[in-house]
């Protein structure tokens, strides 16, 4: 028996926290813990650890037939036309998006990472939203308030705000459930933020910045950080959005449900993806489908077999994202270069350009460039300039339905991968009020239709109903529903 | 050579016995052990960094050779990458002996083709706590760091300019750095339970840095070193009662400070229990990292404490782990491993080794310490009539 034993990072979140991975001959893999690594001694989360039981490597294909990487690299070569839309919404390597954004750019297009907020929002605040501040910052801030719930969606953080309270750190969570962690679980209308919280500059802000975001909601924080002084962190659910959003500077980006306005009215007939499953990644799982479904080309590139990769015409499969070379950029803004030296990827996009050989090196260049660093050290930030930006004029939409579906997205949910989590919460009294008894699936109902699901009693805000699962009948992040027995 | 028998012994090649730790005596037996056909595999630490070091099981001597030198910053147990049936040798402190045993208990390990080469341990490092401790206690950058041992309790930095910089361990724990706090605790030091027990201490005069303090603690042990001297890899001279003495008083002085440590930290419980244990817990995310990394779990996939929790439970405690606490009373050996990985800094160790230890000492059974005693929890089917 051989081992390969590769130095990465675990693919599940911005945090990207260091971790191995041992493949074996037969190419099956395990995950072992990096205690030396910078983010977080190589601990792990729940999806960290059960990685190798999830990510199942991606087989090339044309028309639903198995092929040669070669023949399915030629295919998609041929496919990609001027006009095509490019997403790549940062799963892969930064030297991956590069490339891609030097083939689009030979199609007269930008790559797209589906963070429509940045498009909406002024270019001077785009540092702030991008790069986050270091994890050993939030240790010593005296104030913290969450707008994430960390223990679900980014429980690498949890230890991080532990320490910080055990520092002297107040902490205040503001959302659909509440956090044990928290001295304080409030709801704000967010038009008194500032006098409720009443943050200062030794306080940090923790949020979430996601494909699906109201920009209005970006905007509402952005304006509570600029007022107090407060420095701001904004999570991304994917490894390398912080990577692939500096890497595509200040390019025109399109949201992903302009996106799948454009393929239903005709406007895209070619879709490139690389390590982007729209139909994992947005909320309406049925509507993305359907317009997928009209594209004369999707054309995925990709290291994992997912939901897309069943309905692309094309599928381009490279290697996993452990055994690639190239950089990953988290939410800290801090690089982290994988010890694998693997170019597939690479070779696939340059191939499609007519540059087969030499791309890894040029677009290295260009990131190390853009970060403004010799060379990649992950134990040294790269210095970030976070400009300062004019206060905004911001409505975020209400919520207002009576009993709400709400997404809690995780690293399984974003990654579309099933685990023991099966189940929504809601708390006691909606319990009651519908008359659910323990052990009987609750009837969630939607204008889309119905699911049977197991619940859990929690501590979740009134007529929120909560899921860390995508569900049949869900048409948003939050869907209006009827519960019952 | 038989049992009991204490030597001397070090690599005959050059190189190894100049990187080795003392000796390399350890290195030269394990890649004999290759070479000779004893084995078909050894389990070394491959060195990525000064602080960083990942197993693996090799059947290569280069890599076996490669691996010399102690490595006190990478606190981490190779019992869990032993296969079973496979011939196989591993250096192993006595938390890798130990579990070694437990697992062979449990039917996970074959204790007649495994050769445990054990290494006298007084401690090890979290990574993370060295590279603090080196810019707050020492200021020096971790980056400027080539070497480091242990001497006279001290704790020695060698930088890249060639000096040398010492810190007592005791001021260094005091400070909250130094060994991992299971480690300050445990009272093994010597791996009675491997095949050959090998250290420096009790290596006195022109051979101390040189040589090995090697026990043979059993036949198999007889078998690696003789392989390892026939080979020509090895040269050994009987240890005289001087260094057996030195080696033994401080060995009791390194169980009197385990004692004070075990005092300081794993004092009974105060006050309500199930306060307790509902306050310590009440972070868990059910990641399953520490189930993953212990080398005395042998439950797989299908195991008690999975089985009998889910996320989706209402309970304002982990069943998960009060199974594990039951579970594993008669065999955690309080290795550190669970409090390491726990991804929200639960001190699982203290927890469950509070737990366990007075569980053992009421059975009086110590894990891992000899193959002969059935864990408490065991059920001998031969007694019981299968
Ligand atoms: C963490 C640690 C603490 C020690 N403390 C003491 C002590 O207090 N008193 C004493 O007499 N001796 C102690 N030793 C043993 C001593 O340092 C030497 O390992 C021993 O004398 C054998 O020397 P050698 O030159 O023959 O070994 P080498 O030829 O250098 O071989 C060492 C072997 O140990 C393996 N190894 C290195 N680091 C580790 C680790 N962290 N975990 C598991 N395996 C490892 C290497 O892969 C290599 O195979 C300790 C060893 C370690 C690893
Ligand atoms: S999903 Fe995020 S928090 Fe969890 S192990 Fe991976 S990178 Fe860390």
């Amino acid at each position: 028996m051989n081992e390969n034993i590769f130095t990465t990072v675990c693919p599940g979140c911005s945090i990207a926290c260091g971790m191995y991975v041992r493949e074996k001959d037969d190419g099956t893999f395990d995950i072992d813990w990096r205690k030396d690594a910078v983010v977080n001694a190589g601990k792990l989360c729940r999806f960290g650890v059960r990685l190798s039981a999830n990510l199942m490597n991606a087989t090339s294909k044309v028309d639903g037939n198995e092929v040669e990487f070669s023949d399915a690299v030629t295919a998609a070569g041929k496919a990609i036309s001027d006009g095509a839309t490019f997403v790549s919404v940062g799963n892969t390597t930064c030297a991956e998006h590069l490339a891609l954004m030097k083939l689009a750019g030979s199609k007269g297009a930008v790559v797209n990472t589906g963070m429509g907020a940045f498009s909406s929002i002024p270019a001077e605040c785009h540092p702030t939203m991008g790069v986050g501040i270091p994890f050993d910052a939030i240790e010593s801030a005296k104030k913290i308030i969450l707008f994430i719930d960390p223990y679900e969606q980014y429980p690498l953080l949890v230890r991080r705000i532990l320490a910080a309270k055990k520092n002297g750190a107040a902490v205040t969570a503001v959302g659909w459930k509440a956090v044990s962690l928290a001295d304080d679980n409030k709801t704000i209308d967010p038009a008194n933020y500032e006098s409720e919280l009443a943050l200062d500059s030794d306080s940090v802000i923790i949020a979430e910045l996601n494909p699906s975001t109201d920009p209005e909601r970006v905007m509402v924080l952005l304006n509570l950080a600029k007022a107090s002084g407060a420095a701001i962190m904004f999570m991304k659910p994917f490894v390398n959005a912080v990577g692939c959003d500096l890497a595509s500077k200040k390019t025109e980006q399109k949201s992903l449900d302009q996106i799948i306005a454009e393929i239903n009215d005709g406007s895209i007939k070619t879709l490139v993806c690389l390590d982007s499953d729209l139909i994992e990644i947005m909320p309406d799982e049925t509507a993305v489908r359907e317009a997928l479904g009209k594209l004369d080309n999707l054309i995925v590139i990709t290291s994992r077999t997912s939901a897309i990769t069943d309905v692309a015409k094309i599928v381009v499969a490279t290697e996993p994202l452990y055994k690639k070379a190239g950089t990953i950029v988290n939410a800290e803004g801090r690089a982290l270069h994988n010890s694998g030296e693997g170019t597939d990827g690479i070779d696939a996009i340059g191939t499609m350009l007519g540059q087969p050989v030499g791309m890894y090196d040029e677009v290295h260049a260009a990131l190390l460039a853009t970060l403004g660093i010799d060379a990649v050290d992950e134990r040294v930030i790269p210095a970030y300039e976070k400009p300062d930006y004019a206060a905004m004029d911001a409505n975020p939409t209400a919520e207002a339905v009576e009993t709400a579906l709400v997404y809690a997205g995780g690293p399984f949910l974003w990654n579309g991968m099933v685990d023991d989590n099966d189940f929504v919460e809601m708390n006691l009294d909606m319990v009651l009020a519908n008359s659910l008894l323990k052990g009987i699936p609750a009837k969630i109902t939607s204008d889309a239709g119905e699911a049977a699901v197991k619940f859990k009693v929690s501590d979740v805000a009134p007529g929120v109903v909560l899921s860390n699962v995508k569900l049949p009948m869900t048409t948003g992040m939050v869907t209006s529903v009827t519960v019952s027995r | 050579m038989e049992v009991g028998d204490c030597y001397i012994g070090w690599a005959t090649d050059e190189d190894i016995r100049t990187r080795g730790a003392s000796g390399g005596l350890v290195t030269a037996m394990l890649a004999a052990a290759l070479e000779k056909g004893l084995v078909e595999a050894v389990v070394v630490l491959k060195k990525l960094g000064e602080f960083e070091a990942v197993p693996v099981v090799t059947s290569d001597p280069e890599e076996v050779k490669a691996a010399a030198g102690s490595m006190h910053s990478v606190p981490i147990v190779l019992s869990r990458y032993l296969d079973y049936g496979t011939k196989v040798a591993l250096p192993a402190k006595p938390c890798d002996a130990r579990s070694t045993i437990e697992q062979a208990k449990r039917g996970q390990v074959d204790i007649d083709t495994t050769y445990i080469v054990g290494l006298n341990c007084g401690g090890t490092m979290h990574p993370a706590v060295t590279r603090d401790m080196l810019d707050v206690m020492y200021k020096l950058d971790p980056a400027d760091i080539e070497g480091e041992e242990i001497d006279k309790g001290k704790l020695i930095f060698e930088t890249k300019d060639g000096k040398e910089h010492a810190i007592k361990i005791d001021e260094l724990e005091e400070e909250g750095y130094g060994r991992r706090e299971s480690c300050q605790y445990c009272d093994v030091n010597i791996p009675t339970m491997a095949d050959i027990a090998c250290g420096n201490w009790g290596v006195i005069g022109d051979l101390a840095g040189k040589g090995t303090f090697v026990e043979i603690n059993t036949e198999k042990g007889i078998e690696i070193l003789k392989n390892a001297i026939d080979a020509g890899a090895v040269e050994i001279t009987p240890a005289d009662d001087k260094g057996k003495a030195i080696r033994a008083k401080v060995d009791g002085a390194m169980m009197n400070v385990a004692a004070a440590a075990n005092k300081k930290y794993l004092s009974p419980i105060e006050g309500s229990h199930l306060d307790y244990y509902m306050n310590a817990l009440s972070d868990c995310i059910n990641c399953g990292a520490c189930k993953t990394v212990c080398p005395v779990c042998a439950c797989g996939e299908g195991a008690k404490c999975t089985d009998f929790s889910s996320a989706s439970d209402t309970y304002k405690m982990s069943l998960f782990h009060l199974v594990r606490f039951v579970h594993l009373m008669d065999s955690c050996i309080g290795c550190g491993q669970c409090t390491d990985v726990c991804p929200v800094d639960i001190p699982l160790t203290h927890i469950y080794q509070r737990f366990a230890v007075p569980m053992q000492e009421e059975f009086e059974y110590k894990p891992g310490m000899d193959m002969t005693t059935p864990p408490f929890f065991g059920v001998d089917l031969i007694e019981e009539g299968h």
